[in-house]
């Protein structure tokens, strides 16, 4: 049953999961032609940085995972675990607050490598929660690569101290089938209750995703702050669309399955990684953010658990991560962005053509740093939390 | 004196006893416990507070959905015992000979994933799906039905199709304790057509219907894959689907789910005692 979940019923966060099932097995055989299968067992010389450094780094034995399938990188490590006599031991999570329960109801002690979204992992930064650990840049020499955003974004560094590697980004535009919508999207998500959509769109299941770019569209200057009364004029908008709408995929796989079946031309909340999928399955589709409304962008990193047992294995293995070919090789497989600068240059052109990495260019991070897109997990005064939005979720749906 | 079980026996139900407790009864009382806490940001506070059941009998949202699952559950047995006690009539009576054939091909679609016979169905109700184009292709519709999927009509047709297998079961084994002789008998005293049946038949496999009724209801109310699946804008939210999103995510709240598990358990038990009450009276008519 707890298969079903997580594959099945994903918001946004458990998108994340079916994204990585789908693509991993043929990412796999994609990478290896990007970057070389060489290339990758090049790129592992497990401590050899903090050897350097006089750390005295004993490798070999278990490293426990829990996180998202698929970023414990089986494919893109294999070569590195086996010379170094390490055994991933995986976990996965459908969503990412998992982790933090499995933490502190005696997993402490028990956990070492975990990967999550940046939103989670900055509100638990913000709450100032026991749960990850500080970590040492000096024994990942490799993180040095990352993309400027990174290296200053909320959810990695906290007070000059760094809590998390990040490992891929994207963002979630539009998917649509050119030959119907030659011009794609229109400008903002409060026109699709344009009654020309109507029976074409199909949107992603999740109440975050939604509301959030429907507040956006709405010109909220934070969409993921916003009051009852805020959230109410949000689903009056949602409303105004849903007449067009035809389902909601239950995943990002799901929903352009739907797509590739002809139910719906138009999908809402998408990803670059569907185009593949749909490829695979005899469908050309685009993706476009609305013109004005944009959209939103997600990142996923690694962090060591609080107590993590085998932090050596941790350590060397998220270093070896963010060496520029392990990168390129596991985002490619996640169908996602690169987060390490020079393993953008060895990205095929299709795959660096797949995500705007304007985005990260910029020093002090742009927006992908600034944006929140989970609000926040109980009210803070006037602004109401996660609970409302899913609550008004399911009543939208049931409306 | 007390007869007490004999050691034989103790060793024989022991373990799928102790596996039970073990497995569900003690999950099961956590949850109970856990519904009376509250969840506070990412932490779960215990004590015992009756705010989660309030809220899933009095806000907007779970009292209508939770109406809504009920409905969906009942309407869908409704459908399936009917359907499948004519089919264990027919295997057991009309082809008699070929029964266990029809009966393995009844059960063959059990052998494929539950997904895969739901994305099965996606194939067949689909706009560009297997009916749509055989009726396009008789000439009896001119474009293609749109309403057969992602709709709460879909939701129960998928529904029955998928519990029609588990709902013939219980009642064709309840029917093979049925005689030809009982059949012909009440037939020669007059009971034939609909009275055979409500009078002598049914009452005779009234377990295996009570059975096939609970299966049906229990798994149509308590889905929440079907609705995501095929349900579509307006069909897709069940109870189930609720509180596996209190389970998971931002926003999560497991004392509300766990809430919302034991009113709708509590509903579905009331539902079925008032069936089978019910069901027990028409049969003595």
């Amino acid at each position: 049953m707890d298969d079903r979940i997580r594959q099945l019923l994903n918001a946004r966060l458990n998108a994340d999961v079916t994204r990585r099932q789908l693509l991993q097995g043929l990412g796999g055989m994609a990478a290896i032609t990007v970057v070389g299968a060489g290339g990758v067992r090049a790129a592992s010389r497990p401590g050899s940085a903090a050897a350097a450094r006089g750390h005295q780094q004993t490798l070999g034995g278990p490293l426990n995972f829990l996180g998202y399938e698929g970023e414990e990188a089986p494919n893109v490590a294999a070569d590195f675990l086996a010379s170094n006599g390490i055994t991933m031991q995986p976990s996965y999570v459908g969503a990412a607050d998992e982790a933090l329960t499995r933490f502190q109801t005696g997993g402490r002690g028990q956990m070492d490598l975990m990967a999550a979204n940046k939103d989670f992992q900055r509100s638990v930064l913000d709450a100032g929660i026991e749960f990850m650990m500080p970590l040492d840049p000096a024994r990942i020499p490799n993180a040095a690569g990352l993309w400027p955003a990174f290296r200053v974004a909320p959810w990695v560094v906290r007070d000059g101290v760094q809590y998390t590697v990040p490992l891929i980004w994207g963002d979630e535009p539009c998917i649509y089938d050119p030959a119907k919508w030659p011009e794609g999207p229109p400008a903002k998500y409060t026109d699709f209750a344009d009654p020309k959509w109507a029976g074409e769109l199909v949107w992603l299941d999740d109440p975050f995703t939604n509301i959030w770019l429907y507040g956006q569209s709405l010109g909220y200057a934070d969409p993921s702050k916003i009051t009852r009364e805020q959230l109410d004029a949000v689903v009056q908008a949602m409303l105004a669309s849903k007449p067009n709408v035809v389902a909601y995929g239950a995943s990002l796989g799901d929903m352009v399955d739907i797509m590739v079946r002809g139910e719906a031309s138009m999908g809402i909340g998408g990803w670059a990684g569907q185009l593949t999928i749909a490829r695979e399955k005899g469908k050309e589709f685009a993706v476009k953010s609305p013109e004005i409304d944009g959209t939103f962008y997600w990142s996923d990193a690694y962090a060591i658990a609080l107590d993590a047992p085998n932090l050596d294995n941790a350590y060397a293995f998220i270093d070896f991560m963010m060496s520029p070919e392990a990168n390129a090789q596991i985002a490619t497989e996640l169908g996602s962005a690169c987060t390490i600068e020079a393993a953008f240059d060895i990205l095929d052109a299709e795959t660096q053509a797949m995500f705007p990495y304007d985005v990260v260019r910029a020093e002090d991070g742009g927006v992908l740093n600034t944006q929140v897109v989970i609000p926040p997990q109980e009210d803070e005064g006037d602004i109401v939390g996660a609970g409302a939005w899913s609550e008004a979720w399911q009543e939208f749906k049931l409306s | 004196m007390t007869a007490r079980p004999s050691t034989a026996a103790v060793r024989q139900i022991g373990p799928a006893t102790g596996f039970f407790l073990v497995f569900f009864v003690v999950p099961l009382a956590i949850l109970f416990a856990m519904s009376f806490w509250t969840q506070d940001g990412f932490e779960r506070i215990p004590g015992f507070d009756l705010a989660n059941y309030l809220k899933a009998t009095t806000s907007r949202l779970y009292p209508a959905v939770l109406l809504r699952t009920i409905l969906v559950g009942f309407v869908t047995a409704a459908i399936v015992v009917p359907v499948a006690y004519a089919l264990a009539w027919l295997m057991r009576f009309t082809f008699e000979r070929r029964g266990r054939l029809i009966l393995g091909v009844v059960l063959i679609s059990l052998f494929s994933g539950y997904l895969v016979r739901i994305y099965a169905w996606r194939t067949i109700l689909g706009t560009e799906g297997l009916l749509n184009a055989a009726l396009l292709q008789l000439g009896l519709i001119s474009e293609p039905i749109t309403a057969l999927i992602f709709s709460p009509w879909a939701v129960m047709i998928v529904l029955v199709g998928l519990l029609l297998p588990l709902a013939v079961l219980p009642i064709w084994s309840a029917m093979t304790n049925v005689g030809r002789d009982h059949v012909e008998g009440a037939r020669d005293l007059g009971a034939t057509g609909l009275r055979l049946h409500r009078t002598i038949i049914l009452p005779m496999v009234l377990p295996g219907v009570g059975t096939a009724f609970a299966l049906s209801f229990v798994l149509a109310a308590g889905d929440f894959v079907v609705p995501t699946m095929v349900g579509g804008a307006q069909g897709g939210t069940m109870v189930g689907n609720l509180i596996a999103n209190e389970f998971r995510g931002s926003g999560a709240d497991w004392p509300m789910g766990a809430a919302l598990a034991f009113v709708i358990m509590g509903l579905l038990v009331l539902v079925h005692l008032v069936t089978t009450r019910l069901l027990r009276v028409v049969t003595r008519w």
